[in-house]
C-alpha cells in the first residue's frame, strides 16, 4: 500500500513540475495558460497585458497526462524488473 | 572525508568527478538489488514522461503559432487542447508587416532545449555505467 502511494507520490510530482515548467514556458512566450481539472481550471496571465494569445489544456489532456507519466514510469519499471541481471 | 573534501581545490572539474563517483556508487548499489533497479527505472520513466510531454506541448505552440487562426487538438468528440491567437482589427503599419516575424524562435529554443535534456535523460544510465 504505501509503495502505491510512493508511486502516485512521484507521478504527482512529476505533473507538478510539468506544470511548473508549463508555466514558465507560457510565461517566456508571453501566452496565457489555461489549464482545466474537471470542473477546476486555473489561468495563468500576466498582469496588465489584455491581449495575449491562449493556449489551453483540457480535462481529458490532464487525465491523459497522468496516465501516459504513470504508463512509462510502470512501464520502465516493469521492463527492468523483468530484464534484471545481477551484476558479475 | 570532511577535511579531504576541503583540501580539494574547488574547481568545477573535481566537482563533476565527485558527482559522477556518487552517481556510480549509488548506480553500483542500486542496480545490485532487483527492487531498487525496477524503482530507479520507475522514476527514470517518470522523467522522460514529463520531458517528452514539455516537447509536445512546445511542438504544439510552435506549429499553432504557423497558423492564421485557432488550432484545437481534438480526437473524435474530445477536445485536448486549443491555442487561439490575439485577433488584430483595424490597420497596421507597412514596416511591421514587411519585417520578418521571428515568432517560433523562442519556441525553437525552447524544444531545442528540452530535447538537448532529453537526449541527456536517455543517456545518463549508460553515461553513469560506462564511468564505473
Amino acid at each position: 500500500m504505501s509503495g502505491l502511494l510512493l508511486l502516485l507520490l512521484a507521478v504527482a510530482i512529476a505533473e507538478a513540475s510539468l506544470a511548473g515548467l508549463l508555466f514558465v514556458f507560457s510565461a517566456v512566450l508571453k501566452l496565457r495558460l489555461g489549464i482545466e481539472i474537471g470542473a477546476a481550471s486555473a489561468l495563468f496571465a500576466e498582469q496588465g497585458r489584455d491581449f495575449q494569445s491562449t493556449v489551453a489544456l483540457f480535462s481529458p489532456a490532464t487525465v491523459a497526462s497522468f496516465i501516459f507519466t504513470a504508463g512509462c514510469g510502470l512501464a520502465a519499471a516493469a521492463w527492468r524488473f523483468r530484464c534484471w541481471r545481477p551484476a558479475k | 572525508m570532511e577535511v579531504l573534501l576541503e583540501q580539494l581545490p574547488g574547481e568545477i572539474g573535481v566537482g563533476l568527478d565527485l558527482l559522477l563517483g556518487a552517481a556510480a556508487a549509488y548506480a553500483t548499489v542500486v542496480s545490485g538489488n532487483r527492487l531498487l533497479s525496477a524503482a530507479g527505472a520507475y522514476l527514470h520513466g517518470v522523467c522522460v514522461a514529463v520531458l517528452l510531454q514539455a516537447i509536445a506541448f512546445v511542438t504544439f505552440i510552435l506549429l499553432a503559432q504557423r497558423s492564421a487562426g485557432s488550432t484545437y487538438v481534438d480526437v473524435g468528440n474530445v477536445r485536448f487542447a486549443g491555442y487561439v491567437p490575439i485577433f488584430r482589427f483595424g490597420l497596421r503599419s507597412l514596416t511591421a508587416e514587411q519585417l520578418p516575424r521571428l515568432d517560433w524562435l523562442p519556441s525553437a529554443v525552447i524544444l531545442l532545449t528540452l530535447i538537448a535534456g532529453l537526449v541527456l535523460v536517455l543517456a545518463a544510465p549508460r553515461l553513469i555505467r560506462t564511468a564505473r
